[in-house]
């Protein structure tokens, strides 16, 4: 991993100075301050901090889900200060979502949702976005419930559905919102290290928002943020104890 | 070239994609990743086939609510149905009397608003009109209403009286030409079988008893045949009968006193022309019509003098706004209960504008699968409610047509409402 670090390319993700606050004139309340965040190709980095220290805020813009107000941000490669509400579109297209709740649509069976991924690339047949499907499906271990509807799979084996939707556009980045929060202690693990294997197999790096301490050993890089700011790696170590 | 590539393959399995030693290689590309190509269009039909699939899927997932959306536009179909069809029903029974009326050119009073209270113009308008040579022949026509007793049972009720020379051949009515030998005879009259039931059933007294005696005002007439009119607004059934036969019913209207004079042009004649020097020849107490303008003249007359018009088609508008409500209602409450996953559908890089296609799409799904079994209902509705009303309701193709993009538009109305509510679907408040 470490060969691929080389300055030349922009890394996916690149914060300089991000600042955001909720709320305008004497009202507003700051939830970022000038924050500076790298993620280098391929990896794996873990976002934690109590609630309301702004991680989840952090990852809606850094997913173009919200409009910048301070600072820089290139995400793969675009700059999403001042971008168009069209090129914060295209590129979440590149991006791989995964929430906290499955948000799987109930209407649609495992592979249908997984092909939804897929359908925004118009020149992608039918055939070829259930194949795609299919294939996925197989690599999170479900490939024999590609016709089940989410409500008759368990809530792991959904989260993997989801997890398969976000790698099925072949993203460039994946963003995660504690994907385990709604799992067992086993079926989360079994959760985010498939989504660690399969990222790792493809180079896609993750950038993960979780308070679980249970998973934290997934990652390469683990940052905690307070009160709107990274900390210094030397003081998030009791963060990452708890 | 081959060593790059070869470099590559090597390279692909330990390297990211977008590694700095490939990035020679895709210098054409100008996004960092290259695992997926910038910008690629595809077919414009996907672009539309994929919303309506997508909605198509989730409104068969709620059985319960696709069934209730779909019986909210079948009723608001029914109901602009029964609303057109009755306005054009009583329309076409209201100038029922005149279109069967056949002749190539009338002249009419001007000042005659509608039928059944003519103005009279002057007999001798007939006469003038014949100096014309494209004229064969002019008849004049007297209208006039009596009180006819039923022979079956004896009430008395209202009948449009229509005389003129039957002999003649000037104006026909259906099922008059094998009559009129037989109504040159004294007091005889021919009898419209369409007429309400209220008269008694002379068709059947007549095939039963042959000629029947019948009080027509105070006069003792003979029923000698049937005709085919249709009752209209002005009377619920017709008589036909000659010119002098009418002058022994209504002996107070005076001979030179005529309600309408039909004309017959010579065969091969050009009919605007004539009526264009008829409009010449004669005085201003003369309006020269076509057998059609004479329908429209009546028409126009309930359309616009009477609140008929003005009654069904707000009749018709309220089934359609009922029926926009309904739709929305259903529309927004998918939208509202799918909340999440329309966020979630954004967060993957779904434009509001497809989303809105797929909204767009539910909506006009439903006005197809409202509109076939509304149409059917509708169809069975006209066949048993004409026959208990003695309506001429009847399927019409264009009516048909304009209903249903009548329930489209709604349906579409109904939607881009509905569209609004997908900006709540906000995918920043999904983390």
């Amino acid at each position: 991993m470490d060969g691929s670090r080389v300055s030349r390319p922009p890394p996916p993700v690149q914060l300089r100075g991000v600042t955001y606050a909720f709320g305008s004139g004497a009202l507003a309340r700051p939830v970022l301050r000038d924050v500076e965040l790298a993620v280098a190709p391929g990896e794996i980095v873990l976002l934690t901090g109590p609630s309301g220290s702004g991680k989840t805020t952090l990852l809606t813009l850094i997913g173009a889900l919200r409009a910048m107000q301070q600072g820089s941000a290139q995400v793969l490669g675009q700059e999403l200060a001042g971008a168009s509400e069209a090129q914060r579109v295209a590129l979440r297209r590149r991006i791989g979502f995964i929430f906290q709740q499955h948000n799987l649509l109930g209407f649609l069976s495992a592979r249908q949702n997984v092909a939804m991924a897929l359908e925004l690339d118009r020149t992608t047949s039918e055939a070829e976005r259930l194949e795609r499907a299919d294939a996925i499906l197989a690599q999170v271990g479900l490939g024999d419930r590609g016709e089940s509807r989410p409500d008759q799979l368990s809530g792991g084996q959904r989260q993997r559905v989801a997890v398969a939707r976000a790698l099925a556009g072949n993203p460039g980045l994946i963003l995660a919102d504690e994907p385990t929060a709604a799992l067992d202690r086993q079926s989360g693990g079994e959760v985010v290290r498939l989504l660690r294997d399969l990222a790792r197999q493809r180079g896609v790096p993750i950038l993960l928002v979780t308070h679980d301490p249970r998973i934290l050993d997934i990652a390469d890089r683990i940052v905690a943020m307070e009160d709107g700011r990274i900390v210094p790696a030397s003081q998030a170590e009791p963060v990452r104890a708890g | 070239m081959t060593l790059i590539l070869r470099r590559e393959g090597l390279l692909s399995q330990t390297l990211l994609p977008w590694a700095p030693e490939r990035t020679g290689d895709d210098a054409g590309d100008e996004a960092p990743p290259p695992t997926r190509p910038p910008v690629r269009r595809g077919s414009p039909l996907a672009a539309l086939w994929l919303p309506l699939r997508l909605a198509w899927r989730q409104l068969r997932w709620e059985k319960a609510r696709l069934a209730s959306a779909i019986a909210g536009v079948m009723f608001a179909c029914v109901l602009v149905f029964m609303q057109l069809g009755f306005r054009a029903a009583l329309f076409d029974s209201a100038t029922a009397l005149l279109s069967a009326m056949r002749a190539d050119i009338f002249l009419m009073h001007p000042m005659t608003l509608v039928s059944f209270k003519p103005e009279t113009l002057p007999r001798v308008r007939a006469s003038q009109a014949m100096a014309l040579p494209e004229v064969q022949a002019a008849v004049p026509v007297y209208l006039a209403q009596a009180t006819w007793r039923n022979p079956e049972n004896g009430t008395r009720r209202a009948v449009q009286l229509v005389g003129f020379d039957t002999e003649s051949g000037v104006m026909d009515f259906p099922g008059l030409a094998p009559l009129i030998d037989t109504l040159k005879r004294p007091d005889t009259i021919a009898f419209d079988l369409r007429s309400r039931p209220e008269f008694g059933d002379i068709g059947r007294l007549l095939r039963e008893r042959g000629p029947l005696p019948v009080q027509v005002g105070n006069r003792m007439m003979e029923v000698a045949g049937l005709v085919e009119i249709g009752p209209s607004f002005g009377a619920d059934g017709n008589i036909v009968m000659s010119e002098l036969n009418f002058r022994r019913v209504v002996k107070e209207r005076q001979v030179s006193a005529v309600d309408l004079v039909a004309i017959r042009l010579v065969p091969g004649a050009d009919r605007d022309a004539a009526m264009a020097r008829l409009r010449q020849l004669l005085p201003d107490d003369v309006m020269v019509l076509s057998q059609p303008q004479l329908v429209a003249h009546e028409r126009n007359y309930w359309e616009t003098a009477t609140p008929i018009g003005f009654i069904f088609a707000f009749g018709s508008l309220m089934g359609l706004i009922v029926g926009m409500v309904i739709v929305y209602q259903i529309l927004f409450s998918d939208i509202a209960s799918h909340l999440r996953e329309y966020a979630t559908l954004k967060a993957m890089g779904y434009s509001n504008l497809y989303l809105g296609r797929v909204v767009l799409s539910a909506a006009l799904l439903l006005a197809v699968l409202g509109f076939l079994p509304g149409f059917a209902i509708s169809a069975v509705l006209y066949d048993v409610v004409g026959k208990g009303t003695f309506l001429p309701l009847g399927m019409e193709t264009g009516r048909a047509l304009g209903v249903f993009a009548m329930i489209f538009t709604m349906c579409a109305l109904a939607g881009l409402l509905a569209m609004r509510k997908l900006r709540d679907a906000n995918p920043a408040d999904m983390f």
